[in-house]
């Protein structure tokens, strides 16, 4: 078995709370997977054990086929963590060289500051760098020892719109140099643009996991928002085609759609007493959560 | 071992770039010893030995106590808060190996701070003593610091309270355990007290030394005590901090 990760039936509690209730999975060398769920999902809590910073409740989790919390299995890994600032009174190329002291083999500390854009700041103190440059130092500690496997858990907080696509140069780079990577985001452009696999987690479960396109099927609808006159009947909106969901708040409807074309056609066609149309795609965020309760019902 | 070397590098780069360290932690040892050797002369005979040996001693322990609870502790609790030492814990380098390079990193800064006091005495108060006694308060010296390493790891887990706590302890430590205020002037509940600071049997080997009397075992029994309780309180708290939620 070639998995850089396994998951075999893992819980983890933290008091009375269930943050994983329970999860399998098998992560292949050399794909790419993308950890997609709402905020408190349980993606941080799930990366947190597969790199052995914490134990599971129950069930069993191997990193690289070992015990992950042994330092030995992470030489071949590099990791971005949420909400970590560097210490104070190094430079950056410091930094940076203080983690290629804990690899056998590190990539050289040119390589990593072009990697991570950070070449005129090399001499500049590590924390003071901006929230996006912060962001990009970690990069390059990740990629210090030269890692078959890279684990980021919400990458792309506080990058920039230029940072960000040299962050994804750089990734799809190193995935198709056949490593594998493993990242958690909230955002399903960002999952789109370089996983081959996405799992979608919500309230501590996998009620996903399939390739991005897929998903991006069960996601693929538009929102129209309209303010309804006092003569439309609510209850008929739920039996337009194409309709996928109705939501009412007084008489702000909002509708979820697969074709939000064809519905509008239909509303103006029909005479409905609608003011205030807008035509939105779906909040990802939002969209989630009922992706995973719809997901759920179905399986 | 790589990575050990690596993180103690980096240590002492970060403590060489820290004016804090140089201003308090090694600036009020040795301008206390300047004060204090001024107001009653170095000649004055105290325990079996001059003042101003008997004083490089007190200062010099000061000063080490100063490094590990002030600037070691204040440090630690900042690294952890700040969810680096939660990231290291990603890396090949292990729980084990951070904790023996932080060690390291206080022996080298013990060090440099006892040669440093050692240095303002000889060259201040022509403090001489014979090659031999200067190796052995040094080295005692040096290696009754792992107790207060120790001490300072268990301030770290303290959090925002550490600061606070760090300087409490550096004060009430140095006053009660005798490193101001010699323990014989103290009145008697002063010297019952000190008889249960980790400082005062920190201090007292060495000023026995000077004294040519002999390092006692009680002194070396109870430092390792208080280093087993700074440990154990550290794991302990350690243990409380893991089961917390993320």
């Amino acid at each position: 078995m070639d998995a850089i990760v396994e998951m075999i039936d893992v819980a983890k509690e933290f008091g009375r709370k269930q943050a994983v209730r329970s999860v399998s999975l098998a992560i292949a060398r050399g794909s790419a997977v993308a950890l997609l769920g709402p905020n408190g999902a349980g993606k941080t809590t799930s990366i947190a054990m597969m790199l052995g910073l914490l134990r599971p409740t129950r069930g069993q989790v191997r990193l690289f086929g070992g015990d992950p919390g042994s330092p030995r299995q992470h030489v071949r890994l590099g990791v971005m963590l949420q909400s970590v600032s560097v210490p104070d009174r190094l430079t950056v190329a410091e930094t940076i060289n203080l983690f290629r002291g804990f690899y056998p083999a590190p990539l050289p500390t040119e390589r990593l500051l072009s990697a991570a854009g950070l070449k005129d700041d090399a001499r500049t103190m590590a924390n003071r760098l901006s929230g996006g440059k912060m962001r990009r130092l970690q990069f390059a500690l990740a990629m210090a020892g030269d890692p078959d496997a890279l684990f980021l858990d919400e990458p792309t907080v506080g990058m920039d719109v230029t940072s960000r696509r040299q962050f994804w140069d750089e990734l799809r780079g190193f995935i198709a140099s056949g490593k594998t990577l493993l990242l958690t985001t909230h955002d399903l452009q960002e999952a789109d643009m370089v996983a081959d696999r996405v799992i979608v987690m919500n309230e501590g479960t996998i009620v996903a996991d399939a390739p991005p396109e897929r998903i991006k099927m069960e996601f693929g609808g538009r929102q129209i928002s309209f303010a309804a006159g006092a003569g439309v009947d609510l209850a008929q909106l739920d039996r337009l085609p194409y309709v996928l969901s109705v939501h009412t708040a007084g008489r702000k409807v909002t509708l979820r759609t697969t074709d939000s074309d064809a519905v509008l056609r239909r509303l103006i066609q029909g005479e409905w007493d609608i003011s205030d149309i807008q035509v939105t795609g779906a909040g990802l965020e939002d969209a989630f959560v009922r992706l995973t309760t719809e997901m759920g019902e179905h399986t | 071992m790589k990575a050990m070397f690596s993180q103690w590098k980096a240590e002492l780069l970060r403590t060489a770039r820290d004016r804090r360290f140089f201003l308090l932690t090694l600036g009020m040892p040795i301008a206390f010893y300047l004060i204090f050797i001024n107001q009653q002369g170095g000649d004055v005979k105290i325990a079996g030995t001059f003042w101003g040996e008997y004083f490089m001693v007190s200062m010099a322990a000061f000063g080490v106590l100063g490094s590990s609870v002030n600037t070691f502790g204040v440090r630690l609790a900042a690294e952890r808060k700040s969810g680096w030492v939660r990231f290291l814990r990603t890396t090949p380098l292990s729980s084990v190996g951070y904790a023996l390079a932080k060690t390291f990193t206080q022996l080298t800064l013990s060090l440099f701070i006892v040669i440093v006091i050692f240095a303002v005495a000889h060259f201040s108060q022509n403090v001489d003593l014979a090659p031999v006694r200067w190796l052995e308060i040094l080295a005692w010296l040096w290696l009754g610091s792992l107790p207060f390493a120790a001490l300072g790891v268990l301030i770290g887990m303290a959090g925002s309270a550490a600061q606070v706590l760090g300087t409490l302890v550096y004060l009430v430590f140095s006053m009660l355990g005798g490193l101001m205020t010699p323990v014989q002037v103290l009145p008697k509940t002063m010297q019952q007290i000190a008889r249960w600071m980790p400082t005062y049997h920190f201090a007292r080997p060495a000023w026995n030394l000077l004294a040519n009397r002999s390092v006692q075992w009680s002194d070396v029994a109870i430092l390792l005590a208080y280093a087993l309780l700074f440990i154990a309180l550290a794991a302990l708290v350690q243990r409380r901090v893991d089961s917390r939620p993320e």
